[in-house]
């Protein structure tokens, strides 16, 4: 049996970080509840806008946009990785970091020339230890992804692409399906137009194709809604990403907590049980003494 | 003139005796008496403990009492029990007073010593320093056993204390040219007959002779009195003794069990009315482990290779019976609960056990070094398991992550298949030579084997093994 005080020591430490677990929790229930607010206000109007490329991108015979042309040949790929700026997440990040491997050795096979860009210090941090080279790192994302920073990084994947320096924009990140559920997707956004499989369904059901009247002229419509389509798409993942982050951290502290409270449990028990053989044996060995002595 | 006296008291296992007092028998001298049974009778031995003053003695039977009454007359021998020693010994079986118990009749006997003697001393002492190979890659990479020195497996009870000691008897005494003393103290009487038989089936290497030839046996179970199992690791080791002075060979003895010796210490000091000390304990505890242990030695004139499991009561490796016989020891395996709760045999604790020669100096720097890098692994995912417990491995740095990724490979590598063990198991014993021993753990620290699973480790020798029972399990699925 181990010694009480080693025991009551460990015991304390647990509750100490038990404190943490359950804060954090709290935490991050409050700010999921933000952030849960901001990815849907802006779910609706990415849907609708990455449904209008989509059936643009199709409906359109005439109709043609850099950003829609896939590239026959893939010489310059980039990946984008979303991952938090801090951990105590459960699985979040490392199932994103996971993903983003494999598919890295995937683009690594189609494209010549292939780049990562990570946004988060966790993720920044895992690719380093993996020994695999980051382009650019982002650290200014926190759990409210502001506009105007996607948006710059953004409009530097258009330049880049519409310049023929790249090729393939992929993105990993944490997909936000309902309270329950997220996953690590991995999504293509540039060319655009590779993905008018993925929303198309919605448009196919409704059995009637879209017909459109362009005005003034199709070309400058689309010079500023493809654009905008992209910078939307690309909102929306780091929306998701950071309410996915959230409800990750809240489901892991809480099991935490929970996994906390037994362990407290379960070395009070051994404790107790230590402190009293401890007591039982001290009595014992007094009143055998005494017994010795008095025969 | 035989020197008689007469029975006064009794009291449980010990008796008190009446001499006259210019023929007072002398400390440890024997007495024999004679007891009624039934139609005959039967001798009881007798050993003189105390002298009480006034002619009278207390005696510890090495027997059972029952039948014995005041009054009764008690013959001094003149000197203390001595047993039977040297090659008329091998093969047989004998009880603490030298006579023998397998019902193969008569010990031809020429020569007898007392099982009282003094340690061998200072000067007669040999400093050698040499490892004792085993087969057993935890035992042989953590807790290297010494040539010619005292290796002890602690733990609690149905640990696998005596599976390891009958492993080990295979293996050495199999491969081991010399003699091998085997004393049974206060332990099963099953096990010691389940040792008997499979001792004459094991052959000693290809020489068509069998172990038991080159073996002796003396034991003093469970059932019988303290008396009895106080002084039988004594006989034992008189016997090793005699092989080590007069034949110069290389003599194993093996004990099981050595804590036995300590209880049944502290069951007839109470007799003997001392006052009790620390948890119940006689209070000369430390002076009976000394007196026994001291004398297992090896001298410039050959070498015992002891082998001692103890007893841990309640898994406490605090009390004071195993934590006097620690100190004494060269090597020290701890058997841990919680590692065999996990199924992984045998179940010694890798960060527990030590052993005196696992230094650069004894057994090489490579050596070393590997035993202490597993050690740190392990150490460091102990230390993360509390973590684990609470925040799950995924909150753990990438670095830690790979640390607990091998200590559990680690952990199930240190396991392995016995060769006593083949009948339950129906796996084949493994015996990995110490160089494959160390190159295997290198390898798996050094991460070649990382993307094998964890249960491949599993009960294998060396570690090409595991990459076989890998793809037998992949195969399987």
């Amino acid at each position: 049996m181990a010694n009480p005080r080693a025991l009551d020591k460990r015991r304390k430490s647990i509750r100490n970080i038990k404190k943490i677990t359950r804060t954090m929790e709290l935490i991050a229930t409050a700010r999921f509840k933000k952030a849960m607010d901001r990815a849907s206000a802006a779910t609706a109007y990415t849907d609708r806008i990455t449904g209008i490329v989509g059936d643009l991108a199709r409906a359109g015979l005439d109709v043609s946009h850099p950003l829609l042309d896939g590239r026959e040949e893939t010489a310059n790929a980039k990946l984008l990785v979303l991952t938090a700026n801090r951990g105590l997440c459960g699985g979040y990040n490392g199932n994103v970091i996971r993903l983003a491997t494999a598919r890295r050795g995937e683009l690594a096979e189609l494209a010549g020339h292939l780049s990562m860009d990570v946004s988060g210090k966790r993720g920044i941090s895992g690719f380093r230890f993996r020994d695999i080279p980051v382009d650019q790192e982002f650290r200014q994302f926190d759990d409210q992804p502001a506009w105007e920073g996607v948006e710059a990084i953004a409009d530097d994947y258009l330049h880049r692409f519409v310049a023929g320096e790249l090729d393939r924009l992929d993105v990993v990140y944490t997909r936000f399906h309902s309270i329950s559920r997220q996953t690590p997707v991995v999504e293509t956004l540039l060319p655009l137009g590779s993905l008018a499989d993925d929303s198309g369904e919605a448009s196919a059901e409704s059995g009637s194709k879209p017909v459109y009247e362009m005005i003034p002229s199709p070309r400058s419509i689309l010079e500023e809604v493809v654009p905008t389509s992209f910078k939307v798409k690309l909102f929306k993942c780091f929306l998701d990403a950071a309410v996915s982050e959230q409800i990750a951290r809240m489901v892991a502290m809480k099991s935490a907590t929970e996994n906390a409270n037994e362990m407290i449990k379960s070395l009070s028990m051994t404790y107790n049980r230590a402190r009293q053989s401890k007591i039982t044996g001290e009595i014992m060995e007094v009143i055998g003494g005494v017994e010795a002595l008095a025969s | 003139m035989a020197n008689i006296g007469h029975i006064t008291q009794v009291i449980g296992s010990t008796f008190d005796a009446e001499f006259s007092e210019e023929n007072l028998p002398a400390i440890y001298n024997a007495v024999k008496v004679e007891v009624k049974e039934g139609e005959g009778t039967r001798t009881l031995t007798g050993e003189i403990s105390k002298q009480l003053g006034g002619g009278r003695v207390r005696c510890v039977a090495l027997g059972s009492t029952e039948g014995v009454v005041r009054g009764q007359d008690c013959l001094d021998t003149g000197g203390p029990v001595a047993v039977p020693v040297g090659e008329a010994t091998l093969g047989r079986v004998f009880n603490l007073l030298g006579e023998p118990v397998d019902g193969r009749g008569e010990v031809n006997v020429t020569e007898t010593r007392p099982i009282h003697r003094p340690a061998p001393l200072v000067e007669e002492l040999s400093t050698n320093t040499e490892l004792f190979e085993t087969g057993i890659k935890v035992i042989d990479l953590l807790t290297p056993f010494v040539r010619g020195g005292k290796a002890g497996l602690f733990g609690g009870a149905g640990l696998g204390k005596t599976v390891i000691l009958t492993e080990l008897i295979a293996r050495i005494a199999s491969s081991h040219g010399g003699y091998s003393v085997f004393a049974g103290v206060g332990e099963r009487t099953r096990e010691g007959t389940d040792l008997w038989n499979e001792m004459q089936e094991t052959e000693i290497g290809q020489t068509g002779r069998k172990v038991i030839e080159q073996t002796c046996m003396v034991f003093g179970q469970m059932n019988e009195p303290p008396g009895s199992r106080l002084r039988v690791a004594l006989s034992a080791l008189t016997m090793a003794e005699h092989f080590r002075d007069q034949t110069g060979a290389d003599t194993l003895l093996f004990v099981d069990n050595i804590f036995r010796f300590s209880q049944a210490g502290s069951e007839v000091s109470a007799l003997l009315g001392r006052m009790p000390s620390a948890v119940g304990y006689q209070p000369t505890l430390a002076t009976e482990m000394g007196a026994l242990q001291e004398r297992i030695a090896s001298t410039n004139k050959g070498a015992i290779t002891s082998v001692q499991a103890v007893y841990v009561p309640a898994d406490d490796p605090t009390d004071p019976a195993p934590a006097t016989a620690f100190g004494q020891l060269d090597a020290f395996i701890y058997l841990e609960r919680s590692i065999s709760e996990k199924g992984i045999y045998p179940a010694v604790d890798p960060l527990a056990s030590s052993s005196r020669i696992l230094d650069p100096q004894y057994v090489g720097e490579r050596h070393y070094t590997i035993a202490r890098r597993v050690q740190t692994t392990l150490q460091r995912y102990r230390e993360l398991q509390d973590i684990i417990a609470i925040l799950g491995v995924d909150e753990l740095s990438e670095e830690d992550k790979l640390v607990v990724h091998r200590a559990r490979r680690i952990e199930r590598f240190l396991s392995q298949p016995f060769l006593v063990a083949e009948v339950f198991t129906g796996k084949a014993g493994e015996i990995t030579p110490l160089e494959e021993t160390i190159r295997s753990f290198e390898e798996i620290c050094d991460g070649k084997w990382d993307h094998l699973p964890e249960q491949a480790f599993m009960y294998v020798g060396v570690v090409e093994q595991a990459e076989e029972q890998a793809k037998k399990m992949a195969a399987g699925t």
